[in-house]
């Protein structure tokens, strides 16, 4: 099966002004490397600081790497052209809330993302729209909310929804299920792993819940200081870390 | 003994909607030495019971219980300045995020040396006092676990990370040798290995000095394994309580059984990419509560009796409060 | 206070909407908004209707006192001034002078500065910090005193203060809409319509502009109560409205000489100037009280 993205030795590093005239270097990515197959999960576990969400923002567009070539079906994508790469891979941000812009209804943000990357006709807009949130147990009226009428678990459903309208066949998410309360966290996992099941999309999950990583990851990064520490299938991982840091952070899940 | 004694505890807010019941009649007991979990997800109420325990419930709230007694003395019908000697002298709590609930304008070396009592310095003349209270300042740093202490102390909190704030909070916190620390949500900010850490210093303070621990959690995981008893909260009501290895093994209440089936954990039959156990529906606002059981909308067992609130019952030492509970037996009985 | 429902309803209120209920729970924003609603009124309405014409002199009534003493007329309300001009038409026509240009040079400024800031807030780099301490060098200097500066160059009257004051302003603007446009980039629903797709102009259209609102209308409110004194504090010194004009701060600065056998020609025009000036301030604060509210919901 070929690699839905393949990513080789890829670097970013920032530089900070500490002065007038001179810079800081923080390196904040170094030689990370992986492949993800369609229909996988692949956890990047990681403290703060460790490069998570720069992997993140550079796989989805928002940076530029310095190092390295990302590989999407084998091509290399420019990212620039965020109409043509959104398609492909969408993102999912930690907080729901302060993703959406507070001044818009949900059907006009759904309007706007189909109408700068596709080239639907308005009732086909509104036939997607209405697909799309229903596959994601919302209501059609829920279109004529504002964000500030969602509670948190609907707040992401429409992240989702946003993300999902393209089809992609990547999605990112940063973070996005850490702040639910366990049996939101519970319902939107599910719908996740069924749409996974139906669609063959891939995941890219960021995340610290290593019990979680256990149950929906197909394979496992572990993240230190921007290095690539260990990467390989979930059960290996958690039976065998190689690195220090991986196995201190395998037996704090044990506590 | 008995620490806390809270029966039928209701905290009620007026809004332009009507009064709304935040917390309804929940009961809550302590003894010394013991590890109390309070489990609950966002809307049910955890935070307002910790804070009414501490007395910094805002002016609009309205408390009401049958009894409210710490070591035997009702604080309800007490003054408010003896309220506040008694619950500054014996209880302390840690926020879920430490760097925020520490003033950001002073050194840690100066709201550490605050945070000790002047009761712990009698005998000391009134110009060593300083000198007395930085050692002291010093002394917690270390029984928290931080060795460098001359760093830490000329550091504000946000040149810190919140492992260590959090460190910081707990040694603020049993300066004054409490006999209750209520921990709300302590670990969430923190890494992983960090909350492992934490655990481990608040068994140990549970161990050593008998400090009873009010543990306040929205994960089940992370209470589960470090409380010997464990109350369940939903929406401002008293789902379950009783001892943690009771209520795992087995939960009455369809909502414990939710919570506890919600993760993967605690069911190794669970395949790899399984669907996960979930309640349908989501948690209700404060303005639109279901009257009654406030599980019935979401209920798998819910029938026409759900709508009137069901009385606490007991079975040994396993309080629940379910007209239809789950009464499996285990295979090890 | 519970609303009669007849049956359950979800509102799907308008975030505008939303910030109107707070708003109008604060009574006295609510005061302040109707005295300006009345002042409005006033300043359009005021060339058409009024007892007298202001500018008609009549020297046998100099000095009336207001009606409401011993030997004032009921057919002059408030008196009448130094020259025998009817002071209540004045007055109302003063609305249109001291309120109403004070409105229309800060939407002239706000114009202006909407254009001037979406410039300063979009570009980045060099020419932008370049652009923005230029105009923290504006802004050092107080609106007031470069008004007269401006006045001083151009030369008195009331046409060279409108542009005297809204040059003064429109620092302010700049600096304020700059700002507000530079947090709303850094917001992540900006990211999130960029990786949807949207240029720059999408985003400034659809996402910065009607987030705007909220930060401009506080800006105004300021810029209003400023602007108004400004022009009243010009007309005292004699560098704005120019006899006949009946301006309020010109009006109180005629009336001067006069404070002790006449105290209501001083009087009358200060205390509107300073009703006008008060409204606008407790508007401005309701308003800011009400989005607090509103963001905390």
């Amino acid at each position: 099966m070929s690699n839905l993205i393949e990513v080789r030795n890829l670097g970013k590093t920032y530089r900070k002004a500490t002065g007038l005239f001179k810079h800081k270097e923080i390196i904040a990515l170094q030689q990370v490397s992986f492949t993800l197959q369609a229909g996988e999960t692949l956890a990047v576990v990681g403290e703060n600081g460790s490069g998570k969400s720069t992997l993140a923002k550079l796989l989805v567009g928002i940076e530029q790497a310095d190092q390295g070539e990302i590989f999407y079906a084998g091509n290399q994508i420019n990212f620039s052209e965020y109409r043509k790469t959104n398609q492909f891979i969408r993102y999912i941000f930690q907080d729901a809330a302060r993703s959406l812009n507070p001044n818009q209804k949900i059907a006009e943000i759904l309007h706007a993302v189909l109408r700068y990357s596709t080239v639907l006709s308005f009732e086909q807009r509104e036939q997607k729209i209405s697909q799309t949130l229903r596959l994601l147990g919302l209501l059609n009226e829920h279109a004529n909310y504002y964000p500030h009428m969602f509670s948190g678990g609907q707040l992401q459903r429409v992240a989702l929804a946003r993300a999902l309208i393209l089809d992609p066949k990547v999605l990112i998410l940063d973070e996005a299920l850490t702040a639910l309360d366990p049996s939101l966290r519970a319902q939107i996992v599910n719908l996740l792993l069924e749409l996974q099941q139906k669609t063959d999309i891939a995941y890219l999950l960021i995340t610290n819940q290593l019990r979680l990583v256990r149950h929906i990851a197909d394979q496992t990064m572990v993240l230190h200081q921007g290095k690539c520490l260990d990467y390989g299938a979930t059960t290996q991982i958690f039976t065998n870390p190689q690195h220090e840091f991986s196995r201190k952070l395998i037996n704090s899940v044990q506590y | 003994m008995q620490l806390l004694d809270i029966r039928n505890l209701t905290l009620e807010l007026e809004t332009p909607d009507g009064i709304v019941r935040a917390v309804d009649r929940v009961n809550l007991s302590l003894k010394e030495g013991e590890v109390r979990g309070l489990v609950g997800e966002s809307g049910s109420g955890k935070s307002l019971i910790a804070k009414a325990i501490m007395g910094v419930l805002h002016q609009r709230w309205h408390i009401s219980a049958d009894r409210f007694s710490w070591c035997g003395e009702d604080l309800l019908r007490l003054p408010y300045q003896r309220q506040r000697e008694i619950i500054s002298r014996d209880i302390a709590m840690i926020y879920q995020e430490p760097s925020r609930s520490m003033d950001p304008t002073a050194l840690i070396g100066e709201q550490l040396a605050e945070s000790i009592p002047d009761h712990r310095l009698e005998g000391v003349s009134w110009w060593q006092k300083g000198y007395f209270r930085r050692k002291k300042a010093i002394n917690l740093l270390h029984k928290v676990g931080i060795k460098d202490h001359q760093s830490v102390l000329n550091s504000y909190p946000y040149q810190l990370s919140e492992g260590v704030c959090q460190k910081i909070s707990i040694a603020m916190a049993i300066a004054k040798d409490p006999k209750l620390l209520i921990a709300d949500e302590p670990t969430t900010a923190l890494e992983s290995t960090t909350q492992a850490q934490l655990f481990r210093l608040l068994a140990s303070f549970n161990q050593l000095k008998g400090t009873s621990i009010l543990l306040i959690s929205h994960e089940l995981e992370t209470v589960a394994k470090n409380t010997d008893t464990l109350s369940v909260l939903y929406c401002g009501q008293l789902v379950e309580a009783g001892e943690t290895a009771d209520l795992l093994k087995n939960p009455r209440h369809p909502y414990t059984d939710a919570l506890i089936r919600s993760v993967p954990e605690f069911q190794p039959e669970l395949g790899f990419k399984q669907q996960l156990y979930a309640l349908q529906g989501s948690i209700p606002t404060l303005q639109h509560l279901p009257i009654g059981c406030r599980l019935g909308p979401r209920c798998p067992n819910a029938r026409k009796e759900c709508v009137k609130t069901p009385q606490l019952e007991r079975q040994q030492n396993h309080f629940y409060s379910c007209h239809f509970p789950i009464l499996r037996t285990s295979a090890h009985e | 206070m519970k609303k009669l429902r007849l049956y359950y309803e979800e509102y799907n209120k308008k975030p505008y909407q939303l910030l109107w209920r707070h708003f109008v729970t604060q009574h006295f924003a609510l005061l302040g908004l109707v005295i300006l609603i009345v002042l409005l009124l006033l300043a359009v309405i005021s060339p058409f209707v009024g007892p007298h014409d202001p500018y008609l002199q009549n020297s046998e009534l100099l000095l009336l006192p207001p009606s409401w003493q011993g030997n004032g007329l009921v057919a002059y309300p408030f008196g009448t001034d130094d020259l025998g001009r009817d002071l209540m038409s004045r007055l109302m026509l003063g609305a249109s002078y001291s309120f109403g240009l004070a409105l229309l040079t800060v939407c002239g400024a706000m114009f202006i500065g909407l254009l001037l800031g979406i410039l300063a807030g979009m570009t980045r780099g060099v020419q932008s910090s370049i652009f923005n301490h230029l105009l923290d060098l504006a802004l050092t200097i107080p609106s007031l005193l470069l008004a007269i500066v401006i006045v001083a160059i151009l030369g008195p009257g009331l046409l060279n203060t409108i542009w005297a004051i809204m040059l003064a302003l429109l620092p302010q603007f700049i600096h304020g809409v700059g700002n507000a446009i530079q947090q709303q980039l850094k917001q992540d629903y900006v990211i999130a319509y960029r990786l949807d797709g949207a240029n720059n102009w999408q985003i400034l259209w659809s996402v910065v502009l009607p987030n705007l609102w909220e930060p401009l209308s506080l800006l105004f409110t300021m810029a209003l109560s400023t602007a108004i004194l400004d022009i009243a504090a010009l007309g005292f010194l004699g560098l704005g409205a120019q006899a006949p004009t009946p301006e309020w701060g010109s009006m109180v600065a005629d009336a001067l000489d006069s404070i002790y056998l006449a105290p209501w020609t001083v009087a009358l025009p200060g205390l509107l100037i300073f009703i006008t000036v008060l409204s606008v301030n407790l508007v401005g604060d309701g308003l800011r009280t009400a989005m607090k509210k509103r963001r905390e919901n």
